[in-house]
């Protein structure tokens, strides 16, 4: 069957991926070069924007790849944001450095927080994550050093230490917002064209086939845990570096970190890259839509996401994928055959046709 | 010489249901032992507990003379014992070749780049050189059972543990089959084969192993099994064969 060992070869990319990565570059150029042109106000809606995609790419990563169905993702990113207020304030940390480091604050708590909850299976689990968040809310409303319940601001000479001017503040937390979203999307690719993406789509898949094939179910999901909790942190920071201010309430809010991302990642697609993307999408379309509606707003989202789940679990990014047959993130592995050696054609429309 | 697999005395309930039962055996190194036994015998419970997917509720499991009753069953994987499941369990939205790939990198203990070679051949060997770039969820049955073996292949165990595998084939098909078990046994690795094909069963295996209500009905020369009057009673039927 084989003419000696150079009859195959491993490829990765895709056409949709090749072209796909050049809108993308095109697109990242203009969004950075926005504050030089763009208005305020859209500079806040896309850090808002950036942050809910990190967010729901880091949900994804853990409920859509490592099986970790989490409603308590809301205590890292109050963790990361309360950390940002410390080491600012209290260890005068440049607040943009700070948010990295909030990051690694919140993966710290990530380690005793699994311990409890990895002992919980199922729904117990995701009951359990959000009991545990419940119980960083009240634990931090009874420290007065950090406001206690009514919570703290950022004082105004920290807030003039992150640039000089108020045009190059914003700029600063714009292109930080942008970076997160962005290094979020890249570590859950490179995660997934890893080795490791090997082990978390099997878990994803099925994990008694992926222990009996010598997956470490257990392993890769705290390792995963900690990655998602390290990245929740920092969007935390990053959030309440915008906000100026933080209380209990805001930082451990389940609506707005928790179920928003869910909505999210269920409507754009679960276990996909492109999903959480299509999915903040959807999302802030729905919200410029519902903005006059008040409270109406929420039932429509959970009654879209409620008809979802049940007509169309892939979401609308499994929907686009089945219908026209793209994947612009090119995380799978294909054998493509070597021209030469007969039936295997090297072309791409052949080989995106194949996989499928 | 110590077994590469031993079973002592080992038990497993299911509620009121006695799955397996006082149930011991042995399996020498770089043999290949066939298991029959009628539907609910606790054939494949007894994989289940050799594997690790089952924790028994007493008795003592061996590989390679090391007590392995608590080890996890990616450690075991890892220790070379290979599985294929009766019902398959594919990587539905992986491709055939990435099923692969995750036995031998994790299985194997290797790079990704150093299973490659190793799963490309595999394929070949198998069939399902043509399907590598199929997604696993869009097999068909007898695809996916050899999706399952092959699997386990590229882990590169000592020992394999075959669930059923010929159900369904041609006559053809099962020939095929027969020829890849053989294969796989001449190149070292030791087999256990649960089938009710018996005459598949019967043209690889040197030792025959009969369950019956989670115990061990009758064991030695496959041939002399079969023709026992305790086999040929609960066998009525399929001994024909
Ligand atoms: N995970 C399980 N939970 C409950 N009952 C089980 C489970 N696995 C097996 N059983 C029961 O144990 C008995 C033996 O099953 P099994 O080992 O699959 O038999 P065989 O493979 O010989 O057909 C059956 O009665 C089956 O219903
Ligand atoms: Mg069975």
């Amino acid at each position: 069957m084989s003419e000696g060992a150079a009859t195959y070869r491993v490829a990765r990319g895709t056409r949709a991926s090749r072209y796909g990565a050049l809108v993308a570059i095109a697109g990242l150029a203009v969004l950075i070069s926005l504050p030089f042109w763009g208005g305020r106000a859209d500079m806040r809606t896309i850090v808002e924007i950036a942050y809910y995609l990190a967010l729901a790419q880091l949900w994804n990563l853990l409920a859509g790849y490592a099986g970790l169905v989490s409603v308590g993702q809301q205590a890292f990113l109050g963790l990361g944001g309360y950390a940002l207020f410390v080491f600012a304030m209290n260890a005068g940390v440049h607040p943009i450095a700070a948010i990295p480091l909030a990051g690694i604050a919140a993966a710290l708590f990530a380690v005793p927080t699994a311990f409890i909850v990895f002992r919980l299976r199922g729904a117990y689990f995701a009951i359990g994550t959000w009991v545990v968040a419940e119980v960083y809310m009240l634990s931090f409303a009874q420290v007065s050093a950090l406001g206690g319940g009514s919570g703290m601001s950022l004082p105004a000479a920290v807030v003039k230490g992150i640039a000089a001017g108020r045009m190059w503040r914003e700029t600063a937390i714009y292109w930080t917002g942008i970076a997160i979203a962005v290094g979020a999307i890249a570590l859950v690719y490179l995660l997934l064209r890893s080795r490791h993406g090997l082990a978390l789509t099997a878990i994803r898949d099925s994990e008694e086939a992926s222990s009996s094939l010598g997956v470490d179910n257990f392993r890769t999901k705290i390792w995963v845990y900690i990655v998602a909790a390290f990245g929740t942190g920092m969007v935390g920071a990053l959030v309440f570096l915008t906000k100026l201010r933080i209380s209990p309430e805001a930082g451990f809010n389940v609506v707005d970190w928790t179920a928003n991302v869910i909505f999210i990642v269920v409507i754009g697609g679960i276990g996909t890259i492109e999903g959480p993307i299509v999915g903040v999408i959807v999302f802030f379309v729905l919200r410029e839509l519902l903005a006059d509606f008040g409270s109406w707003y929420l039932i429509v989202l959970g009654g879209i996401a409620v008809l979802m789940m049940l007509r169309a679990p892939q979401g609308v990014w499994g929907l686009i994928a089945e219908r026209f047959d793209i994947r612009f993130f090119p995380v799978q592995r294909r054998l493509v055959f070597d021209p030469a050696s007969f039936r295997f054609v090297a072309d791409d429309r052949e080989e995106d046709k194949r996989d499928r | 010489m110590t077994a590469l697999i031993a079973l002592e005395g080992v038990s497993k309930s299911f509620g009121s249901v006695r799955a397996t039962d006082q149930f011991s055996m042995e399996l020498e190194d770089g043999e290949a032992l066939g298991v029959i036994g009628p539907n609910g015998a606790g054939k494949s419970t007894m994989f289940n507990i050799i594997t690790g997917a089952v924790r028994p509720n007493a008795g003592r499991v061996l590989f390679a003379g090391r007590d392995i009753t608590r080890a996890p069953a990616h450690e075991r994987c890892r220790m070379g014992i290979g599985r294929s499941y009766q019902i398959p369990h594919p990587f539905a939205n992986m491709t055939v070749f990435e099923n692969l790939l995750v036995g031998a990198a994790f299985g194997g203990n290797r790079s990704e780049a150093a299973c490659y070679e190793d799963c490309h051949e595999i394929l070949g060997r198998t069939g399902l050189l043509e399907k590598a770039n199929a997604l696993a969820g869009a097999l068909t049955l007898l695809e996916r059972k050899r999706l399952e073996m092959a699997r386990a292949l590229a882990t590169r165990p000592r020992v394999l543990l075959l669930d059923e595998i010929a159900g369904g084939l041609t006559e053809h098909e099962c020939v095929a089959l027969v020829e890849t078990i053989k294969t796989i046994h001449r190149t070292g690795v030791s087999i256990v084969w649960i089938e009710h094909v018996v005459h598949a069963l019967l043209s690889v295996v040197s030792r025959l192993i009969v369950i019956n209500f989670g115990q061990k009905l009758a064991e030695g020369d496959p041939h002399q099994v079969m023709a026992s009057a305790e086999v040929q009673e609960v066998y009525m039927g399929i001994s024909a064969e």
